[in-house]
């Protein structure tokens, strides 16, 4: 196994930042670590690269125990949410630099730099300085970067952060792809859902310093192990007791399951092909409800009507408040 | 933005430029002409004055060393008020600052009171040692070093703060280890300020007159230096000397100006 | 996860308002030390510098003025001529002070609104007086204003010659506080403030006035405290005349030429009050004045 983390507990003055934490990073994956701002996991990944010291636990890479290495002994690469270039060495300078710290023969170095900037798609780039880059480029050039020196295991923390949504998603295919062709171990960073679903081989999800759930992103969609999962991978409703996906409410005009909550709708809303409507059940329970156009056209829904609402067959469900009560 | 109405802005551009011009402009133009009112003599006469030659060197020797110390010691403190923790740093922070508030003849009588061979804290006990300060090489360069310390730290601090560690942080990840982050990642960004605070320490160190004043015995060769060198000279009626002398050291002064200038649209970049 | 754990991380992780204070405090009473060896021993070696080159001389004036006790400062302050030189420095200062207030934000003005040609270099001058050594601004000044003056007027070794010397080593101060504070001034509040009826003196004085305050005191202090220490550039000019233009550095620095350190300490320890004294003052008023704007 890579990266094995055990016991690691870190905190600042007050606030823990990661509460024994134990966690097993496969090899050759694409790695998520997925939670809310100010979760820890940044914190995680700053200790798995030595940027950060543990006060208790224990780090080990590829069977090496690193928890008192310093960063330079790791072998890992870093990249930074807000790129870390070196403003002052041109693309290629950057490039090149773990290696000439490594003293590498000058003909290797200008080979491997050619191979990477050809990789990140910025050859024709290699004598700017970063500052002529875009955002994205910029984070090309320091992914390259932190190839460079053949790392045992490359780590992100929320490498798309600072881009726009477009360049982002555009990185992001791009990244799953690189990832595909370099097959190093990867662990990033993102506090977006969405990314972690769509690029990781396997997500962590953290939250609170502590590890909620770790799986690949079908298992924790279907089966969350608690509401905060459930509620950070998704929208969620409650319904008698349950939370849900929204998706997963079946609604009809005459009682048809035993169990459907009775109540009438509230609200409507459409928004494109989908339509939001909101029920009041007559429990109490508001129940939000998504449907798409065309159904909703057919049941001929509108504020005021009477209808039944019960949880789907094969729907997600949680017991709401699961994490408090254990 | 506002606009002010004509005659308010000529009436406000003709007071600050009127203030500005008698203030400093004329004045200093006034230097160079008293300079050069019998052409090159007056520099002519002061160059071949032995005493005027060591007190300009005395002064480059000076104004050298002090700089040398304040850099080593302005990056020092710089990098450690930005990149570290520990206790006591707000009070280092503050305390910093001290010397640019302090009067130039309190300065001269601080180090006098602790370095003087006759009844100084440590002077006395230095001085049985064969090591002079007061009214030696050692005492001026305390008293200028004293007078520009902060200027280096000044530069840097800001510099080094806005830069942030994240380059650093890259470095060690890729493998570099402490010195070689500091040399190819720390120095090379900070590079500008650095410039920036040595060129300013050195014309404060140049041009530094009552804190050496108080430290030196005036012996020409020995302990006098050019800011002294003019005083001696314009009140020995030796007007022509003096402003020779002074010229020589505007000159400086205003070769560092132009290093600023120059440097401070890079700075921003 | 035991319960005993996610209990307590529980307890942190609801950051609610009461709890808001708390790693503030923590963090006061304990310090964080995140010196590696190497950056300890540097901190030692300059703090040892510091020490030897400041704090130590700093404590020695501290000390000798102590030493002679009320005496010493009664003695000190009775002599007619050092009160006659303290009073001089000390309100001359206070007029150059005023003078760098109102033609500082004046120049500041000019530099950042206005426009003519000739700004740039006018921009380069304010730096010079930073600049220049100060016997040489003595100097300069006589050129002008001395026995030869070419344009008649004769201050030199008179008391306006002692203005003329701390308005020239003070000029930049005020300016170069405000300048800034005026370039980074919101362009939107001023025409915010106009679409919303006011006149331009309004504006002036409610909007643009109130944010450079700050600044300006803040130049005020500095040059107040510079002008009251100042030595070189009188030194020349204003001829040392006891009871007429001989200011308190000029008297302290023939206490020092006499050896009696003492009076020259406490002169020294004098005016150090005064001009702590003036900038607690100024800050006060500063806060004041911001509070009411």
């Amino acid at each position: 196994m890579s990266i094995d983390i055990t016991g690691v507990t870190k905190t600042y003055g007050d606030f823990v930042a990661l509460d024994d934490v134990s966690l097993t990073i496969p090899t050759g994956q694409l790695t998520a670590l997925l939670g809310p701002s100010g979760g820890g996991k940044s914190t995680l990944l700053r200790v798995i690269a030595g940027l950060e010291t543990a006060d208790t636990g224990e780090v080990t890479i590829e069977g090496v125990n690193a928890t008192k290495l310093p960063p330079q002994k790791r072998n890992v690469g870093f990249v930074f949410q807000h790129y870390a270039v070196f403003k002052h060495m041109t693309v290629a300078k950057n490039v090149a630099f773990g290696m000439e710290i490594r003293k590498r023969p000058k003909d290797e170095i200008a080979a491997r730099v050619d191979e990477l900037l050809k990789l990140v798609h910025l050859s024709q780039f290699s004598h700017r300085l970063p500052s002529q880059l875009s955002g994205g480029q910029r984070q090309r050039m320091a992914l390259a970067r932190a190839l460079a020196v053949e790392p045992t295991v490359l780590l992100l923390d929320e490498p798309f952060g600072a881009l726009d949504a477009k360049v982002r998603k555009e990185l992001r295919d791009w990244l799953r792809r690189l990832h595909d062709e370099v097959h190093v171990t990867t662990v990033f960073v993102t506090h977006d859902q969405e990314e972690a679903m769509e690029v990781a081989d396997e997500i962590v999800v953290i939250n609170e310093g502590r590890v909620e759930q770790v799986g690949s992103p079908d298992e924790l969609y279907d089966e969350p192990a608690n509401d905060f999962v459930m509620g950070f991978l998704g929208e969620t409703t409650s319904l008698g007791g349950v939370l849900l996906r929204p998706h997963d409410v079946h609604l009809s005009l005459t009682p048809q399951e035993a169990g459907a909550a009775e109540g009438s709708i509230s609200r409507v809303l459409r928004v494109g092909f989908e339509v939001r409507i909101t029920v009041l059940t007559d429990d109490g329970d508001e129940v939000n409800v998504l449907l798409t156009r065309t159904h909703a056209r057919q049941l001929g829904l509108e504020p005021g009507v009477r209808v039944w609402v019960s949880a789907a067959s094969g729907a997600t469900t949680v017991p709401k408040m699961a994490a408090a009560a254990g | 933005m506002v606009k002010v109405s004509a005659p308010v802005r000529w009436t406000l551009r003709l007071l600050a430029i009127g203030y500005v011009f008698f203030l400093v402009a004329w004045p200093v133009g006034m230097l160079f002409r008293r300079t050069f009112e019998g052409g090159l003599d007056n520099l002519r006469d002061a160059f071949n004055d032995e005493d005027v030659v060591s007190a300009l060197l005395l002064t480059a020797q000076v104004a050298g060393i002090a700089v040398i110390i304040n850099l080593v010691f302005g990056l020092t403190i710089s990098i450690l008020l930005v990149r570290y923790e520990f206790p006591g740093k707000r009070l280092l922070s503050a305390m910093i600052d001290v010397p640019l508030s302090v009067s130039p003849v309190v300065v001269g009588l601080a180090l006098v009171l602790v370095y003087n061979g006759r009844d100084g804290w440590f002077g006395t006990t230095l001085e049985d040692n064969g090591f002079q300060v007061i009214f030696a090489t050692p005492g001026l360069v305390m008293a200028t070093c004293f007078v520009a310390l902060p200027l280096v730290i000044r530069e840097v601090v800001p510099t080094l703060t806005e830069v942030g560690d994240e380059q650093e942080q890259a470095a060690r990840s890729l493998g570099a280890n402490a010195p070689q982050t500091f040399w190819r990642i720390t120095l090379p960004s900070i590079k500008w300020a650095l410039v920036y605070g040595v060129v300013l320490s050195l014309a404060r160190s140049v041009g530094e007159f009552g804190a050496v004043k108080v430290v030196s015995d005036n012996v020409s060769g020995r302990s006098q230096t050019a800011t002294l060198m003019v005083e001696e000279k314009y009140q020995n009626f030796a007007q022509g000397s003096a402003y020779a002398i002074a010229f020589l050291l505007v000159m400086v002064c205003i070769a560092c100006l132009v290093v600023v200038a120059v440097l401070r649209p890079q700075d921003e970049n | 996860m035991s319960a005993a754990l996610s209990g307590a991380t529980l307890d942190v992780g609801r950051p609610v308002p009461d709890d808001g204070g708390r790693p503030r405090r923590a963090r006061r009473t304990k310090p964080r030390n995140t010196l590696t060896p190497g950056a300890g021993l540097g901190l030692g070696i300059a703090m040892l510098w510091f020490s030897l080159l400041v704090l130590v001389p700093l404590s020695a004036i501290v000390a000798s003025a102590a030493a002679g006790g009320w005496a010493n400062y009664v003695n000190v302050l009775t002599d007619p001529q050092t009160w006659n030189a303290l009073k001089l420095t000390v309100s001359q200062a206070a007029l150059v002070t005023v003078i760098n207030v109102v033609m500082g934000t004046i120049i500041a003005w000019v530099l950042v609104r206005d426009r003519f040609p000739g700004k740039a270099i006018m921009n380069v001058i304010i730096d010079i007086p930073f600049a220049l050594p100060t016997v040489v601004a003595g100097l300069v000044l006589l050129a002008l204003y001395g026995p030869n003056s070419p344009i008649g007027v004769h201050w030199a070794f008179t008391q306006k010659s002692v203005a003329l010397a701390l308005a020239f080593v003070t000029l930049p101060f005020v300016v170069r506080a405000v300048q800034p504070v005026l370039e980074e001034l919101d362009a939107d509040v001023e025409e915010a403030a106009a679409s919303l009826g006011a006149r331009r003196s309004t504006i002036f004085r409610r909007i643009i006035l109130p944010s450079l305050v700050p600044a300006i005191t803040a130049g005020a202090a500095l040059s107040f405290a510079r002008a009251i220490s100042e030595y070189g550039s009188l030194v020349l000019l204003s001829g040392n005349r006891p009871n007429e233009t001989e200011v308190a550095s000029v008297r302290m620095l023939s206490f020092i030429e006499n050896g009696s350190y003492a009076s020259a300490a406490a002169v020294a320890s004098i005016m150090l009050a005064v001009a702590l004294f003036v900038i607690v003052v100024l800050d006060i008023v500063q806060r004041r004045v911001s509070r009411r704007g």
